[in-house]
């Protein structure tokens, strides 16, 4: 031993704490050393970016208009409650990005209440006008009576249809139509960005429903085994074995056919993979000494199952979430495809529709561009769900 | 074994129940019920034969009696099993037994929706029929090459393109493939739509050369009107099957038994195809019974691309007819034939592993 050798002194280490940081922290390391997960998150960032500023990005409406000497804002006049919930949403997210010193939790509780002062706001005090002239400023422009305007990148809304002018409907992509037009002589470009809305809140709110149904019947037959868990595995077996497409037509036949309702339809729908894997964690888990001493120190029910079993059983449902947006993204496509999707809503299963059937003439852009958006979508969630499998447990990855 | 399959049986009707309850409770829950057909085909309905229609609906699904009867007597009506001819005097006069199915009636159409499913339901079945050992006899293949050659090139290359198809919508291949390989102007190799061809009533049966030159027949032109459809229905459930293949061959690959045979000398081929393919067989039966469901399902997509008349089809046709005994049926006969595809599915099981039984179940 050399006599110079320093006392050796060990830091206090918050055991706990250092235990629950590293397993998310490497659950999100190894996440994200995965390349395939990386490109799929930038997809989705990508398509989340699209999503809060369609407005801006592919508007008919001139953003500034400067008609006889009168300068007027257009687009803001058209903006919908949707638009104005969504910048004030990804404003308020951003600024809590930037306040790093403040608790995570806090930072999501105040854009939680950032969000539920906003929708109602929002919906009281933004009246777009009902009807849309779309011609309106391309006739200004037209007769020579703009003096200065300032248009979105992509000068066409979604459902700013020129049916009425051949040389609009149908024509293949140019300067002008970056991907071309549709039958009814819509922007294909434009329609495909108001459609990533559809895809990312069908994809979230479907499945936030599918998993908050699934854990409370997954985790109540894992914990409370025996009756309760025969119950409910036969009703897991009555909704798989109804063929969910199957299902979704009858629901939408009989309800109509609504965005919302659709959401909570599919959710309704897919509900059971989420409840197996709940399940069968929370069987793992309930014979484990940290429940089995919660349960002998006379906790209450709720702790038990809010603070013991869920917080450790619920990594699972993030893996198989992330399928489910995928599945969920998929559903609406088949569905839209059919013509038994949200009514009057961009999207792009709908636009695949034009090519279905004998009426419809296949014509190249309109095949490519949107079935790739949604090759694209449904490819970077199913990626990021493989890297969350492999990284959160590396017993599966062979 | 015969108790197994026996219970398993047993074991189907009360999903049988539930799953008719759930499609029942659609149907009640739905605005305005079941009598609520206003729109028909065409359009409005005359109120004369609105009448009618609720007349004939109010009657035979009991809409004045509460609703435990009215799901009652709609399940005796749908099944093969009840009483037959109810008279007014219960319960002397009834008599239970096997019944003839009675799934309503098409007012679109105006003919017995059975009727319209024995049509449809072969087609289906066809359709996934011939899709279904495709698809394991691919899968099994690539996925045991590439378990053999894990690590390799062609492994992780598949790997990823895999994955890539698994995630390709079904509508986007079938409108490419409809589009660039049966379209007159790209290349017109296949027929764009149908079973067969327009003038299939007078063919032959097999292919012949006659006078006037080759003349393919009707087995052979079904097969060509069949193979985008069948190409458009297998690539995804290809895909997952191959992965799963993979990953149960390479658990095998490194079992103790293996080890063992390997040892003491039994050649690499018979290692292969007779220890490691019969247990790497298990997952894969379990999960083919599982995407069943799916290929039905798939059924409803691929039917409306390539304008095949199966169930699917006439689904979909139906709920835009707002037929609504028509859509429920569709629904009933799709779900009946998952419950058997599971059914068969663990037979399948239970002889391929003898250790199955319902006692090692709960342990």
């Amino acid at each position: 031993m050399s006599a110079g050798a320093a006392p050796i002194t060990v830091p206090p280490i918050d055991l706990d704490a250092a235990i629950t940081a590293s397993f998310w922290g490497r659950a999100i390391r190894d996440t994200f050393r995965n390349v395939g997960a990386c490109i799929g998150l930038v997809w989705i960032v990508l398509l989340i970016i699209v999503a809060v500023l369609t407005p801006l990005l592919a508007n008919t409406e001139p953003l500034i208009v400067k008609v006889n000497g009168k300068i007027s804002w257009p687009m803001l006049r058209y903006l919908t409650p949707t638009d104005v919930i969504l910048f004030i949403l990804a404003a308020a997210v951003l600024i809590a990005a930037a306040f790093r010193r403040v608790s995570m939790g806090r930072r999501a509780m105040a854009v939680g209440a950032v969000l539920l002062i906003t929708i109602p706001l929002a919906y009281i005090f933004v009246h777009p006008p009902v009807t849309v002239d779309w011609q309106e400023y391309r006739d200004l422009a037209r007769a020579g009576r703009i003096q200065y305007e300032l248009m979105a990148p992509l000068p066409y809304s979604a459902n700013d249809y020129q049916r009425d002018d051949p040389s609009q409907v149908l024509q293949p992509p140019s300067r002008a139509h970056p991907l071309g037009t549709e039958a009814n002589g819509g922007d294909v470009l434009s329609r495909m960005i108001h459609a990533t809305r559809i895809a990312l809140s069908i994809g979230l709110v479907s499945t936030g429903i599918a998993v908050i149904i699934g854990v409370a019947i997954g985790g109540l037959m894992g914990y409370f085994v025996g009756r309760i868990d025969i119950l409910g595995m036969r009703l897991i077996e009555i909704f798989e074995a109804i063929p969910t497409l199957f299902l979704l037509i009858t629901f939408v036949a009989f309800f109509g056919r609504s965005l919302m309702l659709i959401m909570v339809i599919i959710g309704l729908t897919t509900w059971t993979l989420e409840a197996r894997f709940i399940r069968a964690e929370f069987l793992r888990l309930r014979k484990q000494d940290f429940v089995q001493a919660a349960i002998a120190g006379g906790l209450p029910l709720r702790s038990i199952l809010f603070r013991h079993l869920l917080p450790n059983g619920i990594a699972p449902i993030l893996v198989t979430s992330s399928f489910s947006i995928a599945s969920a993204i998929l559903l609406e496509t088949y569905l839209s495809f059919l013509g038994l999707g949200p009514v009057d809503a961009p999207s792009w299963g709908q636009m695949l529709n034009q090519l279905l059937g004998v009426a419809g003439t296949f014509v190249w852009w309109i095949a490519i561009y949107p079935g790739l958006a949604i090759f694209l979508t449904v490819f970077a969630y199913n990626l990021l769900g493989e890297a969350l499998r492999d990284a959160l447990d590396p017993k599966l990855s062979r | 074994m015969g108790a197994y399959i026996l219970r398993r049986l047993l074991l189907m009707f009360p999903t049988l129940i539930g799953v008719t309850l759930v499609t029942f409770l659609v149907m009640i829950c739905s605005p305005g019920g079941l009598r609520s057909v206003i729109v028909s085909h065409e359009g409005l309905m005359d109120p004369r034969q609105r009448a009618a229609v609720e007349k004939y609906y109010s009657k035979k699904y009991g809409l004045d009696k509460p609703l435990p009867v009215q799901y009652l007597l709609w399940l005796n009506k749908v099944s093969f099993v009840g009483v037959k001819d109810a008279g007014a005097g219960w319960p002397a006069s009834w008599r239970f037994g096997f019944k003839p199915v009675d799934l309503g009636e098409s007012i679109v159409h105006h003919r017995p929706v059975l009727d319209m499913v024995e049509e449809a339901l072969p087609i289906t079945l066809l359709l996934n029929g011939i899709t279904f050992p495709i698809m394991m006899g691919i899968s099994l293949w690539t996925g045991i090459k590439a378990a053999q050659h894990r690590g390799g090139v062609g492994d992780v290359v598949g790997g990823s393109l895999f994955l890539g198809l698994w995630s390709i919508p079904q509508v986007w291949a079938g409108v490419l493939l409809v589009g660039y390989l049966a379209n007159r102007n790209f290349l017109h190799w296949f027929p764009a739509s149908g079973l067969h061809d327009l003038r299939d009533e007078e063919m032959n049966f097999l292919p012949a050369r006659l006078v006037v030159g080759f003349h393919c027949g009707w087995l052979l032109d079904t097969c060509w009107h069949l193979v985008l459809p069948v190409v458009c229905f297998m690539y995804a459930g290809f895909a997952f099957s191959s992965k799963l293949t993979r990953t149960a061959t390479l658990e095998n690959m490194a079992a103790d038994f293996v080890r063992t045979a390997r040892a003491k000398g039994v050649s690499e081929r018979q290692v292969l195809y007779r220890h490691v393919l019969r247990n790497s067989l298990l997952p894969l039966i379990t999960y083919s019974a599982t995407i069943i469901p799916g290929l039905i399902g798939g059924a409803i997509i691929v039917e409306s691309i390539f304008g095949i008349p199966g169930m699917g089809k006439l689904g979909v046709d139906a709920v835009f007819d707002k037929d609504k005994e028509m859509v429920l049926s569709t629904t009933l006969v799709a779900t009946v034939l998952t419950l058997v595809s599971y059914l068969l599915g663990d037979i399948a099981y239970a002889i391929a592993d003898p250790r199955v039984s319902f006692e090692a179940e709960g342990t």
